[in-house]
């Protein structure tokens, strides 16, 4: 059983906070899936494979040229925010 | 007794036409919003497509640095929120970035120092913020931009160290022709972790970190103020936090932010909507093969050249010193003499009128030119020195000079040896007083040939031919 006080310090630190009712539900979760983890360690050979980084055996050879072909004008860009000034979409002052 | 441990993050925006992830403009504009499309402002449903040329710099730069580089590379989301990042998260690298465990040497006084390269890789750039009285401002021109972030080792101790780093880092940027790396334009932007350790120590301190620092002579400040406020709370047996701190410009003093800064999760995972891009040993060595000539090892081969170690450093400060410098040794320039010239004469100029090398008159060309004349004997020394100036200042070929101010150098034997034959012969008194012993009179009569040759006479070659014929007397 994964202990509240790390799922308290894991909430923390993802910066928001959670009551009790999902704490419970967040520690039922957990419980699922670290004795999903348990049954996996347990395959015979498991540390024989590599950690997966792409889920699929998938290489690019394609990157796109380096060349302009997007574009939208600043009259359609500003259409979407409900404020503009001098320009620019306004927002709430993020810094103190 | 304590000393700095620092590190640094370096931040740099390539020179691509478009953007990392989309193709609408790479390009720095003061008229907000106007290189902008749909995946830069995070529409629904938007694919980000890997820019070709910008994988190819981070590669480029990351075999500059000796990096040790992968077969593939991935992106990877880092999740946060905040009003200059329009997709909640940004596309980065953390699992397969394009280099690890580089590189950058540096010759300081005599000994080679190596500075440490964690990490390179490659990312987007955020919107540019303008927080005003009550609101802060989104331009999206910056948002998408391609940029390359250098982590160091903690590897400097001293701020002068820090910035002899930054310098030469900015330096091989322009010289692979990654970056334009304009300060200014907030084109290279510097983090800087600091923290202090006791020197008997081997555990490091706890550090603080300041962000997004655009001109170096304000990385060396903070550095310097750094030291002196955590060496003081260390001193009173107190504790330095662990926070990001903010430089205060007017008042020359650091502030904090926000505490515990490590501490934020920021979930990263491999982005899903791009595929491993494949990095094969033969693009690797086509990259590498298209690295010019870097500035060290330029600046060793000046050195053997028997060029000054100064001077060799000064050449290599910029690409276009050296490439002219490089082009003058081509049409036949001395290296040392060269050297001498371009450091003293024309960089010296270029200071003096707070003007750029590249708007300079005088092409390499030009003072090969002179410099062949001089080797010559065709002009004095001195004529040299005229002609650079003028050259620079009424932009004027050295050639147009001579002929107009009518500077040619008389060198040849004959002329010389008749004008000295005249003078001897007027002055048989003075001849007279060598021969009783007076020998400093031919000082005199060394002048009365020039004075006779209208100033044209190459003096050394008029002084061995007078001490020639005044003794045949």
């Amino acid at each position: 059983m994964l202990e509240k006080e790390k799922l308290n310090k894991y909430a923390e630190n993802l910066e928001f906070k959670i009551n009790e009712k999902e704490y419970e539900t967040l520690q039922n979760e957990f419980d699922i899936l670290l004795k999903q983890v348990e049954i996996i360690s347990k395959i015979e050979g498991i540390k024989d494979y590599e950690p997966l980084d792409f889920p699929f055996p998938l290489e690019n050879s394609y990157l796109r040229e380096d060349k302009t072909n997007m574009k939208i004008s600043r009259e359609d860009a500003l259409k979407n925010a409900s404020e503009t000034k001098n320009n620019c979409i306004s927002v709430p002052k993020v810094v103190e | 007794m304590y000393k700095a441990v620092i590190g640094l993050e370096v931040h740099c925006e390539l020179n691509t036409k478009t953007k990392m992830f989309s193709g609408s403009i790479n390009e720095y504009s003061k008229d907000p919003n106007t290189n902008i499309s749909e995946i830069d402002l995070a529409f629904p449903g938007i694919l980000p497509l890997p820019n070709k040329e910008a994988v190819k710099k981070a590669l480029k730069l990351a075999i500059a640095l000796n990096c040790e580089t992968p077969d593939k590379v991935l992106f990877d989301r880092k999740n946060y929120y905040y009003a200059d990042l329009p997709k909640g998260y940004q596309i980065t690298q953390m699992t397969l970035p394009f280099g690890k465990k580089g590189y950058l040497e540096i010759d300081i006084e005599g000994q080679t120092r190596k500075f440490g390269i964690h990490q390179l890789h490659l990312e987007e750039d955020t919107a540019n913020m303008e927080h005003l009285e009550r609101e802060s401002l989104l331009d999206y021109n910056r948002a998408g931009v391609p940029l390359v972030e250098i982590v160091t080792d903690p590897c400097f101790n001293t701020e002068s160290e820090v910035i002899t780093f930054l310098e030469n880092l900015r330096n091989i940027i322009k010289y692979c022709d990654i970056s334009e790396a304009s300060s200014e334009k907030g084109q290279l932007r510097v983090d800087v972790n600091i923290s202090m350790m006791k020197t008997t120590d081997t555990v490091l301190g706890t550090r603080a970190e300041i962000k997004g620092i655009n001109s170096f002579n304000t990385v060396k400040e903070i550095i310097t103020y750094e030291i002196q406020r955590q060496q003081e709370i260390l001193e009173k047996g107190e504790k330095v936090l662990q926070e990001t701190r903010r430089w205060v410009d007017d008042k020359k003093i650091t502030v904090s932010m926000r505490e515990k800064v490590d501490a934020i999760d920021y979930k990263y995972y491999v982005e899903p909507n791009i595929p491993p891009v494949a990095i094969t040993e033969e693009y690797k060595k086509t990259i590498k093969e298209e690295i010019p000539e870097l500035p060290i090892e330029r600046e060793r081969k000046y050195i053997k050249l028997g060029v000054l170690p100064k001077d060799a450093k000064t050449l290599v400060k910029t690409k276009e010193v050296s490439d002219y410098y490089e082009e003058v040794l081509e049409l036949g320039g001395e290296p040392k003499e060269t050297s001498n010239w371009l450091t003293t004469r024309i960089l010296g100029y270029v200071n003096t009128k707070n003007i750029k090398f590249s708007e300079i008159y005088m092409t390499p060309k030009m003072l090969a030119n002179m410099l062949t004349m001089l080797k010559n004997n065709s002009i004095s020394t001195q004529q040299a020195k005229e002609i650079c100036t003028i050259c620079l200042e009424e932009q004027k070929t050295p050639e147009e000079i001579v002929k107009e101010k009518g500077m040619e150098q008389i060198s040849d034997h004959e002329s010389i040896k008749k004008l000295v034959d005249e003078v001897l012969n007027e002055n048989e008194e003075q001849v007279k007083q060598y021969k009783n012993g007076k020998t400093n009179i031919i000082g005199y009569l060394v002048g009365q040939v020039l004075k006779a040759s209208g100033g044209k006479a190459n003096p050394g070659i008029v002084s061995k031919i007078l001490n020639e014929e005044i003794n045949k007397r």
